[in-house]
């Protein structure tokens, strides 16, 4: 049984928790899960019933640092889902560090680490031989990144472009079918819990942009940072431009392009039989190898589906380390 | 890339089959030659050649092999046109996006502006010989920033 703990209980954390609590994968053993108050623990596996929304009431709540959790000598695998933070990765680099250097294995949604310290994550992953897999950080549960890696890994990725945030596609697809200002979208998009209340991030691009520098990085080993990303957000975008486009038969969508020329994020206009013209909160990712050619995959791109995304990492490091005989 | 070479051939015997040459060994498909015996000047015959060539450099190397032979290009034209659509959110000067446009050898084959003064939005949709694409988009986008507009290009 490998050992696991989850640190961030957010909306995936908990989701994920009771899942892995449950018996969700054979071989895993939730045996602590970590909140910004605190952590509980249990050797001998948490049971659904000790996860309950708020970690606070529980008597066996530790109101010590995630970061004591994170010992070899009681986990083999960390599950990382703290907030993501752009300016230093915070806390999340530090934890994934900690369990790197210890030669615990992690599965991670949490953007800021492997934006902001790609290269010198998997350099600790390789020196330790521990696994670092961060499907769920692009894409929710499109795996974009084991389709690169495991299914077409001898063809040579060419170029990437896509929608990479639900938030402002369900902005734009509002302003393109129902006519409505970008404020007012944004306003019914936080009603809904699809944007955020300081929607900053998403709306200048910036979201799109970490997705956009961890695919360069880990599918064409671009070995760029968010600052070589030329950015542009959708916030100038207005009801009589959607309209302009409309009358020739497209939309404005916000892409990230990543290929020969850079990085770049900007507001673009793409034909609604575009396969990549997807709408509502929907992901779409077109790839161009030099052998298949153009390869395009649409999803969800956050939410429940980025729990997918988690769980198939998890499985991916049981099945390794069961091949290993470490289970 | 589809490319009309104009030629300005002396008016004596070989002297097109030297011109042919250079087209063929830098992997150029000869689609037709026009004489243009009704516009000598000075002994000279202007020739147009229409040639399918792999890239632009083969069509470099071929012009350059031309002019090495001794044979002026007066004009080499690609024949293959881009379209490409724009938006200019915020308005920009029109004389001066047309000027831009032109200066490059391209042409604004349509263009509308909706939003009046308080939100204004130039659509337009450029013509140009394909290899002037980034060329133009690049110039407009210049102009875009000078005039505090967005541009909006196909992606």
């Amino acid at each position: 049984m490998l050992r696991c703990i989850i640190v961030g209980y957010g909306f995936l954390g908990k989701r994920l928790a009771r899942l892995l609590a449950s018996g969700a994968i054979g071989d895993i053993k939730l045996v602590g899960v970590a909140s910004s108050k605190g952590y509980i623990y249990k050797e001998y596996g948490l049971m659904p019933g000790d996860l309950p929304d708020d970690l606070r009431f529980l008597s066996i709540l530790k109101p010590s640092p995630a970061s004591e959790l994170i010992d070899k000598r009681i986990t083999d695998l960390l599950v990382e889902l703290t907030p993501t933070n752009i300016r230093d990765g915070e806390p999340g680099l530090t934890h994934i560090r900690l369990a790197l250097e210890q030669g615990i294995d992690v599965v991670t949604a949490n953007k800021g680490p492997i934006a902001l310290a790609y290269e010198e994550l998997m350099g600790l992953a390789e020196k330790s031989g521990a696994m670092l897999l961060h499907e769920a950080t692009v894409g929710g549960g499109i795996p974009l990144i084991s389709l690169k890696n495991r299914c077409l890994a001898a063809d040579e990725l060419l170029s990437i472009k896509g929608i990479l945030n639900g938030t402002t596609n369900y902005i734009l697809s509002r302003m393109h079918f129902e006519e409505m200002t970008l404020e007012l979208a944004l306003r019914e998009a936080q009603m809904l819990g699809i944007a955020e209340r300081d929607p900053t991030l998403d709306l200048e691009g910036v979201d799109t942009a970490l997705k956009l520098v961890i695919l360069a990085n880990s599918l064409m080993n671009a070995g760029k940072r968010l600052s070589d990303v030329k950015i542009m957000g959708i916030t100038r975008i207005t009801s009589e431009a959607i309209a302009a486009a409309k009358g020739s038969g497209m939309t404005i969508k916000l892409i990230g392009i990543a290929d020969e020329e850079g990085l770049r994020v900007a507001p673009k206009l793409v034909r609604l039989n575009d396969p990549i013209c997807v709408h509502g909160t929907l992901n779409a990712v077109s790839f161009n190898f030099r052998i298949l050619g153009r390869l395009t995959i649409i999803g969800e791109g956050a939410g429940e589906s980025t729990v997918s995304a988690l769980l198939n990492d998890i499985y991916e490091v049981v099945k390794a380390r069961s091949r290993s005989n470490r289970i | 890339m589809r490319v009309k070479l104009t030629l300005a051939l002396s008016d004596r015997p070989g002297v097109l089959l030297k011109a042919l040459e250079q087209i063929a060994v830098n992997g150029g498909n000869i689609i037709s030659i026009i004489h243009r015996r009704d516009r000598i000047t000075s002994g000279y015959v202007p020739v147009s050649i229409n040639v399918e060539f792999p890239d632009s450099t083969s069509l470099e190397r071929a012009k350059k092999g031309i002019e090495t032979s001794g044979i002026p290009v007066m004009e080499a034209e690609t024949l293959e046109k881009a379209i490409c659509t724009i938006l200019l959110i915020g308005g920009v000067k029109i004389e001066e996006l047309f000027r831009r446009v032109h200066e490059l050898g391209s042409r604004v084959a349509e263009i509308s502006m909706t939003g009046g003064l308080t939100s204004p939005c130039i659509k337009a949709v450029i013509e140009t010989p394909s290899e002037r694409l980034n060329t133009i988009l690049k110039s407009l986008e210049k102009l875009a920033e000078e005039q505090g507009a967005l541009l909006i290009t196909e992606g």
